[in-house]
């Protein structure tokens, strides 16, 4: 990126993507959190490289070296610098591919919501009436309950694992996106080129992928990034509450739910580290979200 | 400074005036009854909170040693029938005297409980043919077939006044209703308080489920008085907040702080515990019978676990020492046998299960299986001490033998039917002794189901041995007890041997308390308010 580009004054003409880019620049908040976010997430791609431990490889695990203080050695002379919890899995290592988790299960839930919420907020937009009615009372209803509660039942009647813990979230999150997308593209069909296409008689299914979702789904895109951070906290509640991951594959949020249990026996490490990393990870990609958010001047 | 001292004063002089106002105890449960109805499941908290309210005919201390309470003497003709005395001048907590008929009623409620969950208790009367009362404090029963277990079984069964239901002369025909004119009593009027109507030092004030019991002393009671004119039974179900609850003086006593955390309260004037080896036997429960077990994958298609030397592998995968050790804390005995060694019918001196990988490795091998299979290990996560991360620990052991097993832990209201209707391959599973006896533990899960015998009730790896069950079947019918605890080691011997069941370890219980007061722990891991007395 050249930097003289991005010194000069924003002007009503000044490319969207320099605007951006720019505003994220100028803050320093924004930019440490911009600099975290890109450590931790390459610490979790990179998680199989630098590990220690495979911390889902039961068999490189030992009770033996269960619940070390940070800084202690095992009895296979690992050393393990964030301790380790109950089952002897080293903190740090699973810390790192906890992120992984977290990531993971953010992106790829938050793609599905998207997918689910902005074809429907785009079917009800265009198609409108009884369609238009029935789906945004669905949305209404999904809108209704507290998020948490619908994951919580859905996972306790089909069980743990990473799969599922992402339909959950899709199923809770898609709502938001399709109540969003509907108003977007509302506001664009008014507009002539719009019109002008009907009236050319291009069919309907190219009007909307081809005119309506291009240039109403950019809200919709910014507001995601946030969501990616509230889709890594319903994870984590899930997983503390016990029915998110499997056991043996901890997450942060299972992890941070393991470690509360030896709070009071002194055995701080196992809880706080990964509450640590879980609250670095979900603060930087609020405050980008944020300020993304905010550059574009966007409205949730 | 001087806050500090006027506030250690505050707090000495508090503590101070403690047993003078010993009026209410609070007790901190780490599971939960689900039910005042004392028929309603036959579960650890339930029976606890029963004994409370309902007095039975005999009474097991805290050894499980029986002894007479509303029943003064028992007696065995060498066969079938056996008489029961019952003591006189007893009165419910309603006023109403005790008699024959209260328990002729309560034997007909335990086939006439609609409510119940998983049979419950109806094997107690199942093997009843006759049961007459000549007079008000005599007890006549005539069993179908031998029981010399008698005196155990009524010792666990609550019981009830005839006075909740309308009712002519009550007679033992369950066919015709019993002599009972109206409804039967279900779980709810027992829950509200109207038939929670006993002859237990306790009566019911108040239960609401997950925020507590409320107990207060029954004026009416038969033999001496508690000392606690309330008692109220908190559950909480996180070690950690129940300890800290007890650390804050919001709690008396507290059940089963996690052993770690005792250091906490050793060396805390404030604070004791006791520490009592119980008869709970913690295991895994093998599918033995299925080919297509539904958490097991073998490359050849199979079930693994239908070979007898890849359980014994599995057996000796596990370091039951590290397991004591590292996840107990130590507050736990190796299991090689279903019950403590010593007790009745336990063998004296068990071979031990030693962990040895090597071993087991030859010996998957040899079963065909070099390479291992895929199997996922079944518990709860909310019942048993560490249950969950024991299960996990067993995994560990497991996977370094070759054998892939991964975890699947959910709470026991999830878990337990879900085992009931056999939808596991090696699940987890507790049994503690109700009758301090072998049998209790051979005749529910290894045996051969017979719903006649009310054995084989919990055996739901399908196991099946023909002499086991013959052995078995003797001794349940064997009235010298030598001659019977010889048998029950021969079906235990045959068991072990067989591997179906893996046992771990024996679970201690504990209970911290504050200092001023004194608690017997109990083998029977019932947490009792009658335990819990002023140390003075």
């Amino acid at each position: 990126m050249n930097d003289d580009r991005l010194a000069g004054p924003i002007l009503a003409d000044t490319p969207l993507r320099e605007k951006v880019l720019r505003r994220l620049r100028n803050r320093p908040t924004t930019r440490g959190a911009a600099i975290l976010l890109g450590v931790l997430v390459l610490l979790a791609l990179l998680a199989p490289l630098i590990a220690p431990q495979n911390p889902y490889d039961l068999a490189a695990l030992s009770v033996m070296d269960n619940r070390l203080a940070p800084g202690e050695q095992g009895m296979a002379g690992l050393r393990f610098w964030l301790g380790s919890d109950a089952q002897g899995r080293d903190m740090l290592s699973a810390i790192l591919y906890g992120l992984r988790t977290s990531l993971l299960v953010g992106l790829i839930s938050t793609l599905g919501a998207l997918v689910v919420g902005v074809t429907a907020g785009l079917v009800a937009a265009q198609f409108g009436g009884a369609i238009d009615a029935l789906m945004m009372r669905v949305v209404d209803f999904m809108l209704g309950f507290p998020s948490i509660l619908i994951a919580l039942v859905l996972l306790a009647s089909i069980g743990r694992g990473v799969d599922k813990v992402i339909l959950a979230i899709v199923l809770v999150q898609w709502a938001q996106y399709a109540r969003l997308m509907r108003a977007a593209a509302l506001v664009e069909r008014r507009k002539e080129y719009i019109e002008a296409a009907v009236n050319f008689g291009l069919p309907t299914r190219y009007i909307m992928f081809v005119h309506l979702l291009p240039n109403s789904i950019g809200s919709v895109l910014v507001v995601s990034t946030v969501s990616i951070a509230s889709a890594i906290t319903l994870e984590a509640t899930l997983s503390f509450l016990g029915v998110g991951v499997p056991v043996t594959q901890p997450s942060l949020g299972l992890l941070i739910a393991n470690g509360f249990e030896f709070l009071l026996s002194g055995e701080y490490w196992i809880a706080v580290f990964p509450g640590l990393a879980l609250v670095a990870l979900i603060m930087s990609l609020n405050i980008v979200g944020d300020r993304l958010r905010r550059s574009l001047n966007v409205r949730a | 400074m001087r806050q500090r001292t006027l506030f250690t004063i505050l707090l000495g002089a508090t503590m101070l005036s403690t047993p003078a106002m010993a009026q209410t105890l609070r007790i901190a449960l780490a599971s939960e009854p689900t039910a005042v109805d004392p028929h309603y499941h036959d579960l650890s908290p339930n029976n606890a909170l029963a004994a409370h309210i309902f007095g039975s005919l005999i009474e097991q201390d805290e050894l499980q040693k029986l002894h007479p309470s509303l029943a003064t003497s028992w007696e065995n003709d060498g066969q079938n029938r056996w008489t029961i005395k019952l003591r006189q001048g007893v009165k419910f907590s309603n006023g109403e005297p005790f008699g024959a008929q209260d328990v002729l009623f309560t034997f007909c409620r335990t086939q006439k409980n609609e409510t119940k969950v998983s049979d419950s208790f109806v094997d107690v009367a199942a093997n009843f043919a006759k049961v007459e009362a000549p007079d008000d404090s005599t007890v006549v029963i005539e069993t179908k077939a031998p029981e010399p277990l008698m005196p155990t079984l009524l010792s666990a069964l609550p019981i009830l006044s005839a006075s909740i239901v309308k009712h002519d002369k009550i007679t033992y025909d369950v066919a015709n209703n019993c002599g009972v004119t109206g409804p039967w009593p279900v779980v709810n009027n027992f829950n509200d308080g109207t038939a929670a109507i006993g002859t237990g030092p306790y009566k019911l004030k108040s239960y609401v489920r997950g925020s507590g019991i409320e107990l207060e002393r029954n004026p009416t009671y038969w033999g001496p008085a508690e000392p606690w004119a309330t008692v109220r039974f908190v559950p909480v179900t996180n070690a950690g907040p129940r300890l800290a609850g007890l650390l804050a003086g919001d709690y008396d006593v507290i059940e089963n702080p996690a052993a770690r955390d005792l250091g906490r309260i050793a060396n805390d004037k404030r604070f004791g515990h006791v520490i009592t080896p119980s008869t709970r036997v913690i295991y895994f429960q093998l599918d033995v019978a299925r080919d297509d077990s539904p958490f097991v994958k073998a490359p050849d298609g199979k079930n693994p676990l239908k070979d007898a030397r890849v359980r014994k592998a599995m057996s000796l995968a596990i370091d039951r020492d590290a397991i004591i050790k590292r996840i107990m804390d130590g507050a736990a005995a190796p299991a090689y046998q279903f019950l403590p060694d010593g007790m009745s019918g336990a063998l004296t001196n068990p071979p031990k299960l030693a962990y040895d990988p090597a071993q087991a490795k030859k010996l998957l091998a040899e079963a065909g299986y070099p390479n291992g299979f895929q199997v996922t290990l079944s518990s709860t996560n909310d019942r048993y001490i560490n249950d969950s991360q024991i299960t996990q620990a067993v995994a560990q052991y497991l996977t370094q033998i070759g054998i892939k097993a991964e975890v699947d832990a959910m709470t026991r209201a999830v878990y337990f039917p879900r085992r009931a209707k056999r939808e596991f391959s090696v699940a987890m599973g507790g049994w503690s002794s109700g009758t301090g006896e072998a049998s209790s533990f051979l005749r529910y899960w290894p045996a051969t189901p017979n719903a006649a015998k009310t054995v084989g009730g919990s055996n739901y790896g399908g196991y099946r041995n023909e002499e086991f069950d013959k052995t078995l079947a003797t001794a349940l019918s064997t009235f010298d007890d030598a001659k019977r605890a010889e048998l029950l080691q021969q079906a235990i011997t045959i068991v072990l041997a067989d591997g179906a069941f893996i046992p771990l370890h024996f679970e201690s219980t504990i209970w911290a308390h504050k200092a001023d007061l004194k608690v017997t722990g109990r083998a029977d891991q019932y947490t009792y308010a009658m335990s819990v007395k002023p140390a003075k």
